[in-house]
């Protein structure tokens, strides 16, 4: 029943809180190498899905298999399944009290147990990737908001994750931000990087995304490949949902 | 006869207070820093999640603030000691008093400024595979101790201050020497003025030493 060339599986997926389910049976399979974009109005259950796959939250009922590792498991190491697993907050939520650098070490260094000289070259190397070869020494306050989520986004890759979920990357950003952080997020996508994305970009949903996933009330409603998705939707709260923008 | 105020006696007293001031300062420092050892563990149980770990911590913080100090020492001091049969000295008394005490407060400083901290930022520790425990020690508990400096400094003041309650144990601490003083010359006026300016001086360095403390760590990371 397992697809070795799944990256996650995701079989149904119920999460409450108290007695309000929010999550009300999700069965989501991603490949290796996959862009999967997650759209649906605030309060669908979207980020809740995806922060479940991190298991930021712990969910009701359900499997996901992450790598091959049932995250809800007993027997599994969460906090290995977690380094595999990168995310990206909204919030970008960098550690204040570190400099760029150490916010990028500070994993390699404590989970990977890397040396310190190692760990820096590696960070220094990402910093490049993401644009920001000079802001090595700064401290988070001192950036804006598109460098401090490209920060966030070289401290996920520094662990080398299998996947990296995305949680609303660019809608804490000034619109004029947006742009390059997208971008870097195209540059991983097109190393092939496997991706999980929540987001409001139709632009990125549209050009990046290899699948396009439509969540309202809880559950998938419509999934389907983007050009398809945005030309030929065809659920009702699809069409309304498109239509809003 | 009318009182007259003598600011002579004040010289004269203040090299008499020294035993006192250097007692005060020594109970107020182990005081604390057991305090802050103590104040550290029921303030982190409190938010363990281990419920026995919750409870013990919570218990031990409502009867210590909901009684005063001056019953903590006595009943230490003079009561403990005919339950057990060990006596302790009133100086070894005194500290514990100062830091079980204190300790309560700070658990609670301790509370607040680990849950002010953003909860995306243990989300972020947790997420790059930092443990519970590493995800405290090196991302949480940094930005925390930031915060408790401003109440903490706060408690280090009020602590200070109330060793001078454990002249009822008979601490020979700076309170206590100015009584003793007093009971020779009769000079109160002039003595406790000068036990007062000498508290003020102690607690105005407290509280200046600490604002240096809080403006170096932000100066280290904010560049």
């Amino acid at each position: 029943m397992s697809d070795s060339s799944n990256m996650i599986e995701i079989r149904n997926l119920h999460k409450s809180y108290g007695d309000i389910e929010v999550i009300k049976g999700v069965d989501l399979n991603v490949k290796q190498g996959e862009v999967v974009v997650i759209l649906g109005p605030s309060g669908s259950g979207k980020s809740t899905v995806l922060r479940c796959i991190n298991r930021l939250e712990e969910i009701t009922s359900g499997t996901i298999v992450v790598d091959g590792f049932d995250l809800y498991a007993k027997e599994t190491d969460i906090n290995y399944v977690r380094s595999e697993a990168g995310m990206v907050f909204q919030q970008f939520n960098l550690f204040p009290h570190l400099s760029v650098l150490q916010n990028i070490t500070i994993g390699l260094i404590k989970v990977r147990k890397m040396d310190k000289a190692e760990a820096d070259k590696i960070a220094l190397s990402l910093l490049d990737k993401v644009g920001l070869p000079d802001k090595a020494t700064a401290y988070p306050d001192q950036l804006s908001g598109g460098q401090k989520q490209r920060v966030a986004i070289a401290r996920s890759l520094a662990m080398n994750p299998k996947v990296i979920l995305f949680d609303e990357p660019t809608s804490a950003l000034d619109p004029e931000l947006v742009g390059e952080v997208l971008d870097v997020m195209k540059n991983l996508a097109d190393e092939g990087m496997t991706m999980v994305v929540v987001t409001h970009e139709m632009g990125f949903a549209r050009e990046v995304a290899d699948r396009v996933i439509f969540i309202a009330d809880g559950v998938i409603q419509e999934e389907a490949a983007p050009d398809e998705f945005f030309s030929n939707p065809k659920h009702p709260r699809l069409k309304d949902f498109l239509g809003k923008l | 006869m009318a009182f007259q105020f003598k600011p002579a006696v004040m010289v004269e007293t203040l090299p008499l207070l020294t035993e006192g001031i250097e007692l005060t300062i020594y109970i107020t420092l182990l005081g604390l820093v057991f305090g802050f050892m103590i104040g550290t563990v029921a303030g982190l149980g409190r938010l363990s999640q281990n419920k026995f770990n919750r409870s013990i911590s919570s218990i031990y913080i409502e009867i210590i603030r909901g009684t005063p100090m001056i019953v903590q020492a006595l009943f230490l001091y003079f009561g403990v000691p005919l339950a057990t049969g060990v006596r302790i000295n009133p100086i070894t008394a005194g500290i514990i008093t100062i830091a079980v005490n204190s300790g309560a407060y700070i658990a609670e400083i301790v509370r607040g400024a680990v849950q002010s901290i953003d909860k995306g930022q243990f989300e972020a520790g947790r997420s790059i595979g930092l443990t519970r425990r590493q995800t405290m020690i090196s991302i949480i508990w940094p930005q925390a101790f930031r915060r408790m400096i401003p109440p903490l400094g706060n408690q280090f003041i009020i602590s200070l201050k109330d060793t001078s309650l454990l002249t009822v144990i008979g601490v020979a601490e700076l309170t206590r020497s100015g009584q003793e003083i007093v009971a020779v010359n009769f000079r109160s006026f002039e003595v406790y003025l000068t036990v007062a300016i000498v508290y003020l001086c102690m607690t105005l360095s407290i509280a200046k030493a600490l604002r240096w403390y809080e403006k170096k760590l932000m100066a280290r990371s904010h560049r």
